[in-house]
This record gives structure tokens, C-alpha cells and sequence, in this order.
């Protein structure tokens, strides 16, 4: 292992809709600033590289998931031969997989990685929450795994017809009509591949929980959050904490019941009415694009993971951040320049250089 | 003493708009504690538990932190004609009409 650690993180683009590595970036240079990061990524345009503030030191395109396990494994030697990173933090769905099933081959490499075990990994898939939450008492919606146009119409007529059509991995769309069912099916299948979901669509607020799990059942860290603000995918652009005992129990005992190693998110709705309950809506197994936020206030949940990963001693203890506090996602435009993208569409590889200052015209003028 | 506004309550609620944030909601959600409610003197009120958040006339505000008292209908007109000039029959006509207000967006007073 390097004196200091270099450590690599995936998904860097914070488009519309945004994945989570520039906010692990950004956590993990509030508490380590030293710290040599590298990012990984699929495409030269991702956002999170042109970055003033949480950018890596350097960046180098992967093979696509789709290009098989073997690739990603011969690309993944191939940086290391450049940069010999030592601690991996995926920020992708569909990373994840191969990952938690072969941890072999990242021990044998000496990198580290805080993951779930391939069991609890599985126990969390979308199409198998139902059995997950009849064991921990959670309610979840009725969710069928399709993989014909005929059994997408079975199940939504099963579900009353007002149905959610989600992704293996990602993106939900809310659909009332046969056509709009197919559409949003195809799109789907195209996208993330079969089995594509259908989920009763359960009317409340929605509530989401960061944390992280250390494998033995406890968790070490979290931070829960009310959405404010949804884009039209129903993505989260504005978050307000809360602290609900009842909320916190139905997070610990899932958890528990996984034997959770590593970072999570829990969706849930709270179903209307004045006892309302929560419902697991779905978990993810890795951070979310918000996880810099309870870093601002505290908890800082990429710090610790990395500290996990890599057995080290907490530098800052994981406190609850204060309920009220709440963020919202702000759009900026980042430049670059043609030298970084032909760097990286070229050879693949991009290093951080300084930033050209461009000074501005009415900074030279005398007054 | 002043006037007495009628009371009126906003509740501030996501919605599945493309960033926009309906500043009421007429539908019932979440569940609704009026002992987690932290009203401040200026109307404003946030339900640590649920995340919520509310706007409330100064009526409002009264009805609002009467209400979490456990207070009874009489009581709070009593609070009421007490602090507005305004005629009982009238802040009793407002009063129902803002408790129904509460019944109809979910906020469904306890036993009153």
C-alpha cells in the first residue's frame, strides 16, 4: 500500500440526474485534505472532472459494465500500472455486482473496499425486498419482476393499474395508462436490462436514510431526510433532516437483518394518514449524490467508510445531524478545457493541471 | 387589540413537480403530531419528526399552539376573544370553519 493512500472513485456526473463520487470526493477532503484521489469513469464529459472543488487529481475512462467482467478487471490493472490506487469506492448500481461477488480479486490486488457480502448484496435487489421486509415487520409496496409486455399488464392490473415501472438499477416512472406501462417498459429493458419492475404506487412523502452498516448488524452512522424538492424523474433536489425514533428502528432493524457492510440508502414513503407507516420503497448499496450534505453537519459518512476500509481509527466521530437543517441542489456551469477532454478521449487518462486564470478585461483597466 | 384575521394555515409540502414545491397541499400525508410542532412567534412551525413545515395567520398560530395545549373549543375562543376584537359569534363561525380547514389537509385536531 502507498504511505498515503490513493484512493478511486466512480461516478463523477452531476447532471440531471446526479450520481454520487464528487460528493464522496468532497467528504473525504473535509476531513483528509492530503488525500490522492482518481476517478474512474465511463465518459470524458463527466461533470465532477471539471470541478473546481471536488475534482480528482486524475482520472482515467473504465470499459463499460456491458463490456463484461473480464475487461473491467483488464482495464482496472491497467491504471493500477499507472496509478496504483488502494482503496475503491464504487458509486454506481451497476458496479456493484461484480464487485461484492469476486472480493477475491480485489484482496488479491491489495485494494480495499468497504461492501456488503454477496448474501445481504442480494437480499436488498429489488424484486427480492418482499421476502427482506416480511422478515423485519417492514411494509414495502407490491412489487412483480416482468420480462414480457403480457405480464407488465398482468401485474399492473394486480396492483390496481396506478403503477410505478422501475429499472433493474435505476429511474422509476409513474404510469396510469396500458400505453404508458409499455413505454415506459421498454425504456426500462433498454436501459438496465430485465427484469423490469412493477411497483404499487403507495401516496406519502418520501423519506430517505444515509448510512453506513458494519457488517456485524450495527450502524455506525446515518442521517434521514424528508425530500423538499423532486425533479420530474422524482430524484431528490432538496432534502430537510428529521429525527423519528420510528423511522430510525425500521432502518436499524433492516440493517441488522442484512448484516450490512458499507454504505446504504433506505427510500421509503410514509403512507398517508394519521397512522402512517414507512415504506421501503427500495435500498441502495452505496451512497447517495447527497451524501456530502450530513458531512456539513458532522457526518460524515464517506470519511468513515474510508476509515473502515481500511481499519484505520475514526479522525472525527459520526454525530446525528440537527433535524431542520436541509440542503437544496444548486446547477453551476464548470469549464473546461479541450486539452483535458482530448487528454482523456485519447489516451484515457487525464492529470489535474493548475487552472489558467483568464483575467478579466475590467481587472487590467485603470480606474 | 387588534382585528382578528381569519386563520389560515399553509402547509408546505413536496410535490412530484419538476423543482417545483406547491406552497399548500390540499391532500392529506403525512402523519401530523401537534405535540412535535415547534411553532415560533412569527407563524412559522417545524415538525422535527416528519420533516414538515407550516405558515400560520397570527389567528392560526393561536388555534395552532391552543390546540397543542390540549385546549377545548370553548377554551380557545376564550384565547381568542381574549386577544382580537371580535365578536365571540364570529370567532366561533371562523374557528369551525378553520378546524374543518385542518380536517379537510390532514391535520385532523385530537378530540375537540
Amino acid at each position: 500500500m502507498n504511505a498515503s493512500p490513493v484512493i478511486a472513485v466512480t461516478g463523477l456526473h452531476r447532471g440531471e440526474n446526479p450520481q454520487p463520487g464528487s460528493a464522496v470526493i468532497r467528504s473525504l477532503r473535509r476531513v483528509y485534505p492530503e488525500l490522492r484521489i482518481i476517478g474512474l469513469v465511463y465518459d470524458s464529459l463527466e461533470s465532477g472532472l471539471f470541478s473546481e472543488e471536488d475534482a480528482p487529481d486524475a482520472a482515467f475512462t473504465m470499459s463499460y459494465p456491458g463490456a463484461g467482467e473480464e475487461a473491467f478487471w483488464q482495464r482496472l490493472d491497467a491504471i493500477r500500472e499507472i496509478e496504483r490506487f488502494d482503496v475503491l469506492i464504487p458509486c454506481l448500481d451497476a458496479e456493484m455486482g461484480p464487485l461484492v461477488d469476486s472480493p477475491e480479486k480485489l484482496r488479491e490486488r491489495g485494494i480495499h473496499a468497504c461492501l456488503p457480502t454477496a448474501a445481504s448484496f442480494k437480499c436488498r435487489d429489488k424484486s427480492k425486498l418482499a421476502d427482506l421486509c416480511e422478515r423485519t415487520h417492514c411494509h414495502t409496496p407490491q412489487t412483480v419482476a416482468v420480462s414480457d409486455v403480457n405480464s407488465l399488464h398482468q401485474a399492473a392490473a394486480s396492483l390496481g393499474g396506478n403503477v410505478f415501472v422501475k429499472g433493474r438499477f435505476y429511474e422509476a416512472r409513474h404510469a396510469l395508462t396500458p400505453a404508458a406501462r409499455e413505454a415506459a417498459y421498454w425504456h426500462m429493458l433498454e436501459q438496465w436490462g430485465a427484469p423490469v419492475l412493477v411497483q404499487e404506487n403507495v401516496q406519502g412523502e418520501e423519506y430517505n436514510v444515509v448510512g453506513l452498516g458494519d457488517g456485524r448488524g450495527h450502524i455506525l452512522g446515518s442521517c434521514s431526510i424528508r425530500k423538499m424538492l423532486r425533479t420530474a424523474s422524482g430524484k431528490g433536489f432538496g432534502g430537510m433532516v428529521v429525527r423519528d425514533p420510528q423511522l430510525d428502528a425500521v432502518a436499524q432493524s433492516l440493517i441488522a437483518e442484512l448484516r450490512w457492510h458499507g454504505p446504504f440508502e433506505l427510500e421509503f414513503v410514509k403512507s398517508e394518514g394519521p397512522n402512517g407507516e414507512y415504506c421501503l420503497i427500495e435500498i441502495n448499496p452505496r451512497f447517495p449524490a447527497w451524501c456530502d450534505f450530513p458531512s456539513t453537519l458532522n457526518c460524515n459518512l464517506p470519511a468513515a467508510a474510508l476509515e473502515l476500509a481500511l481499519g484505520w481509527q475514526p479522525r472525527e466521530p459520526l454525530r446525528h445531524a440537527s433535524p431542520g437543517k436541509f440542503f437544496i441542489r444548486h446547477a453551476i456551469d464548470m469549464t473546461g478545457d479541450i486539452r483535458d477532454l482530448a487528454a482523456l478521449t485519447t489516451s484515457g487518462q487525464f492529470f489535474r493541471q493548475p487552472r489558467e486564470i483568464i483575467p478579466h478585461p475590467a481587472s487590467s483597466r485603470s480606474l | 387589540m387588534k382585528l382578528a384575521s381569519l386563520p389560515t394555515l399553509i402547509r408546505h409540502s413536496s410535490q412530484p413537480h419538476e423543482l417545483a414545491h406547491a406552497p399548500a397541499s390540499t391532500a392529506a400525508s403525512a402523519s401530523f403530531d401537534f405535540h412535535t410542532v415547534n411553532w415560533q412567534p412569527d407563524g412559522f412551525g417545524f415538525d422535527a419528526t416528519s420533516g414538515e413545515f407550516f405558515t400560520a395567520s397570527p389567528t392560526a398560530l393561536i388555534v395552532m399552539q391552543a390546540l397543542s395545549e390540549g385546549m377545548l373549543r370553548q377554551q380557545i375562543l376564550d384565547r381568542l376573544t381574549a386577544r382580537f376584537e371580535v365578536a365571540r359569534s364570529t370567532a366561533e363561525r371562523d374557528l369551525e370553519s378553520f378546524l374543518a380547514e385542518l380536517v379537510h389537509i390532514g391535520l385532523t385536531p385530537e378530540s375537540n
